[in-house]
């Protein structure tokens, strides 16, 4: 039997992922931006890989995450780094800014989407240049949004009250980053694709930072969970 | 001379090692009417003469708005400037399009050389008959830039290039080192003396035959309109060089 598409003259569309990665959540504070993501893969429903970077420096001031499809996201560094790569043949010492970046995947995305063979990602670019922060997200259609803060997947319902009653646009480093941890401990109890161990990036005007990764802490001791008490077999 | 023996192409070369259909090429730019550039640290101008065919006709544009941080200035066959042109602005709009911002000058110029090369390198085609004068705002900073048909490229504080444009570097040689800090009004004076100095005993700078073009930091590329050339002629009479300024 023969599965080759290009045999069949049929041409493969992804429209369904997967290996996928969860919420991304970046933020911006009073020295740059900063980008959180946990580690997991997930292989539909199971845990399968728990130790995946997947934040990526793209260039210099840049940097890249994104949930979703995760075979997209490695493409997407390639595209990304080509770009960077190639500014160096012309020996200007100009390379593209984390915004050109944001535009580049907004319309790499829209030409996917038109041709219904999406990038199956939502993008966050984040980026410090010329003293500026930036933050770009960019969904599965190709929508390009510049923001002072970012949610993606399901850290978009729950994540945004937290961002909201403590951070604020000049914050410092350590805040901001107690936020996201905030965020993914909820994160963990609530979304079933969510795992407990993050990983942080930030980029400030020395450059970007991409952090260990690191467990974040949860309590399951309740008394409750020990006691089980609602487990108790009931006799008639 | 041999020289016939070795021109019919530009896949021959001379036992000089010279190719002489690209340096003919480069003849044709000599003969175009000059132009000029000359930057300073926040501005770069750009002056030409431009030729009136007969007394009917109009006079012919030598400077076009390639993007609103590029123009360039053309000497030589004005039809293949044209081609160069279109190429240009059409690069800056996919550029913006893409990246939603201007493109870099260098890689701009860069590529027309690079096109330019491929001219020179094939039997069945024949080099652009037009130099450039690529004047362009970046994050690098200020910069003019000359292009010929050789596919050479080169960045230049002040250049001059078509016909008599020697007189005009000469100009230039002896007061280049004061356009870094200069103003635009210094600037735009300095590149009208310098064109004045390479018209003909019987012609006249006047606001029909001068076009200048300007560019700043925040200065989108604009053409001077008829009552500022005329104004700024007027001040050439009283216009010292060395002092830059207005001697009574």
């Amino acid at each position: 039997m023969i599965f080759n598409s290009e045999i069949s003259g049929q041409q493969q569309h992804t429209t369904s992922p997967v290996v996928t990665g969860g919420s991304v959540i970046a933020l911006v504070y009073n020295g740059g931006v900063i980008v959180g993501t946990d580690t997991l893969c997930s292989y539909g429903s199971m845990a399968a890989f728990k130790n995946v970077q997947k934040i990526a420096q793209i260039s210099k001031n840049t940097i890249y995450a994104s949930s979703g499809e995760y075979s997209d996201f490695q493409q997407v560094v390639k595209e990304l780094a080509k770009i960077d790569r190639s500014a160096l043949q012309y020996d200007d010492g100009v390379h593209p800014s984390p915004k050109d970046y944001g535009n580049f995947l907004a319309r790499l995305s829209y030409k996917k989407r038109c041709k219904i063979n999406p990038l199956y990602l939502q993008n966050v670019i984040a980026g410090f240049h010329n003293g500026e922060r930036y933050l770009g997200l960019i969904d599965i259609y190709g929508t390009y949004l510049e923001s002072n803060f970012i949610t993606t997947g399901f850290a978009s319902y729950f994540c945004k009250a937290i961002i909201s009653n403590y951070w604020n646009e000049n914050c410092t480093l350590d805040q901001a980053k107690q936020v996201i941890r905030e965020c993914f401990k909820v994160l963990f109890c609530r979304d079933c694709r969510a795992h407990d161990v993050i990983q942080l990036a930030y980029v400030d005007a020395q450059g970007a930072h991409i952090e260990e990764s690191e467990r974040v802490e949860t309590k399951w001791d309740f008394n409750g969970f020990k006691s089980r008490a609602n487990e108790k077999l009931h006799t008639q | 001379m041999l020289k016939h023996l070795y021109d019919t192409d530009c896949v021959t070369w001379s036992p000089q090692g010279k190719l002489f259909q690209v340096e003919y090429a480069m003849e044709a730019v000599k003969q175009g009417s000059i132009c000029l550039g000359l930057k300073s640290n926040e501005n770069v101008v750009l002056c030409s003469l431009k030729r009136q065919p007969s007394e009917l006709a109009g006079y012919q544009e030598k400077q076009f708005k390639i993007d609103d941080h590029m123009a360039i200035a053309i000497a030589g066959l004005t039809a293949d400037a044209r081609v160069l042109c279109k190429y240009m602005r059409t690069e800056c709009l996919e550029y913006k399009y893409t990246y939603e911002s201007h493109h870099p000058v260098g890689r701009l110029v860069f590529k027309v050389a690079e096109k330019s090369q491929h001219k020179t390198q094939s039997g069945a085609k024949r080099p652009y008959g037009v130099g450039l004068l690529v004047a362009g705002i970046d994050p690098n900073g200020v910069h003019l830039f000359e292009t010929c048909p050789s596919g050479n490229y080169y960045e230049y504080k002040c250049q001059a290039i078509g016909s008599r444009s020697q007189a005009a570097r000469t100009y230039f040689e002896s007061w280049f080192h004061l356009f870094e800090k200069s103003t635009l009004e210094q600037l735009i004076l300095h590149g009208l003396s310098a064109l004045k100095k390479a018209i003909m005993e019987d012609e006249e700078l006047n606001e029909r035959n001068v076009e200048v073009g300007i560019l700043g930091k925040n200065q989108k590329f604009v053409h001077l309109n008829a009552q500022e050339l005329k104004d700024y002629i007027a001040k050439l009479e009283t216009f010292n060089a060395n002092t830059q300024i207005q001697q009574e």
